[in-house]
């Protein structure tokens, strides 16, 4: 089916309104997961922008009109392992278990708890919605915001000029940890992302499955709120997130070959606004790397 | 409340915010340019946009945020953002 039909008549799982700013890519994301994922599915959001928009509910409501569960930052991958290991044993692998973490519960504090799964080959879909920092505890850094980039815990100043590390690359990590499906996904491109999250719910039955989804957020990153696709699309034509999978081993990337330039994504983002050309050549240095690597790795 | 330990689709029902009061723009579709392709239901993050089994789409205004997103994507430019009136 056309992936418009397909969303156009699938169920709207998600909570009809939610505190998720406006135009907020998590949000977006979330919903058409869901639409894609069907009721069978039991999902997991750790601490997080998602959480904390009313996802998980209050009160003893539900954000979500499937099960749902809170776990800790840390743990979200060793959760869901238990979860899929007793559905297995209760000879249902029809149910979709599912965790949506953001970066800072997937790169970070629950980076030892996915990669343990992973290795294990739980059988879990575990997606990560990188908004490049902590946005629900007020825009700190973490291990996924990308060089330059101005948060609260790494300002713009005297002594400091934004981030100053590498952006840690979630997406290559986790394809090495070979597992059976492993992709990345962004908004802009709605049909790439409905093919992957149902090719990783597939593989979800086999083994385990991880999908880095680019979720842009206008209160963060600082962009207006009708930007949100523009900035995904930017990001992707720019090779800034270079769209790829890797399935069973075997890689598929999306190459730009006259991608634009990463100041055309930069631009749009408050985040950036204090980079001098000099650093803009450095982060264009930096993307044409990683391009160059994953082309050799895709090639391989 | 009787079952307050387990709450598998919710024990009272589902939480939902007043979310369309947010709006200070409103989005408002212009029939006669709209072609129908749907772009602005696939991107519009609250699910405020559907279609119907004719593909003719309509935004719901109850928890539409006013973002605006679909109004800038709508190949057609069909969408256009009206200020709210205080009533
Ligand atoms: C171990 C631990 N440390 C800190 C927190 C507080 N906390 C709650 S949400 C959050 C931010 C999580 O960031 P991320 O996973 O990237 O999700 P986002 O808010 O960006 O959507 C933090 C630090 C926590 N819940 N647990
Ligand atoms: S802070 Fe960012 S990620 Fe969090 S709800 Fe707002 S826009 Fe979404
Ligand atoms: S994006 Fe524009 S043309 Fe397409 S259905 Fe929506 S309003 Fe109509
Ligand atoms: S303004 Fe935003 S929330 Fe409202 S219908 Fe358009 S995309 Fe959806
Ligand atoms: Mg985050």
């Amino acid at each position: 089916m056309n992936y418009i039909d397909l969303i156009r008549q699938s169920e709207d799982l998600v909570t009809a309104g939610m505190s998720a700013c406006q135009g907020c890519g998590a949000e977006l994301c979330l919903r058409r997961v869901l639409q894609v994922a069907g009721r069978n599915t039991i999902l997991s959001i750790p601490p997080g922008c998602m959480a904390g928009a009313g996802v998980v509910g209050w009160n003893f409501d539900n954000g979500l009109k499937i099960p749902v569960h809170i776990p800790l930052l840390d743990n979200t991958a060793s959760f869901l392992s238990g979860v899929t290991n007793m559905y297995q044993r209760k000879n249902r692998p029809d149910v979709n278990i599912i965790a949506f973490a953001g970066d800072g519960a997937t790169a970070d504090c629950g980076f030892q708890s996915l990669s343990g799964a992973a290795e294990r080959g739980e059988k879990l879909l575990y997606i990560c919605y990188d908004n490049e920092g902590y946005m629900n505890t007020g825009f700190q850094r973490s291990s996924t915001s990308s060089k330059g980039s101005r948060t609260s815990t790494t300002p713009v100043g005297k002594v400091q000029d934004g981030k100053s590390q590498n952006q840690k690359y979630m997406p290559l990590i986790m394809a090495m940890h070979n597992v059976e499906y492993v992709a990345t996904a962004s908004p802009s491109n709605m049909k790439d992302m409905v093919d992957k999250v149902t090719k990783g719910i597939q593989a979800s039955k086999k083994g385990f499955a991880y999908i880095h989804i680019f979720s842009p957020c206008p209160t963060g990153w600082g962009h207006e709120t009708d930007q949100t696709i523009e900035v995904a699309r930017k990001a992707v034509k720019s090779n800034f997130f270079p769209l790829f999978e890797v399935e069973q081993g075997k890689w598929k990337l999306l190459d730009n070959k006259n991608p634009i330039p990463v100041s055309d994504l930069l631009n749009l983002l408050r985040k950036f606004s204090h980079l001098s050309p000099d650093d803009i050549a450095q982060i264009q240095e930096l993307v044409d790397k990683r391009m160059d690597l994953l082309r050799k790795l895709s090639a391989a | 409340m009787s079952k307050k330990f387990i709450t598998p689709v919710g024990d009272e029902g589902i939480y939902t915010l007043d979310t369309g009061s947010w709006r200070t723009f409103k989005p408002v579709m212009l029939k006669e340019k709209c072609t129908n392709c749907g772009l602005c239901m696939i991107f519009c993050p609250v699910g405020s946009i559907t279609g119907d089994e004719n593909k003719i789409y309509e935004i719901g205004y109850q928890y539409c945020k006013g973002c605006g997103i679909c109004a800038r994507e709508c190949p057609t430019k069909a969408i256009i953002m009206v200020r709210e009136s205080i009533e």
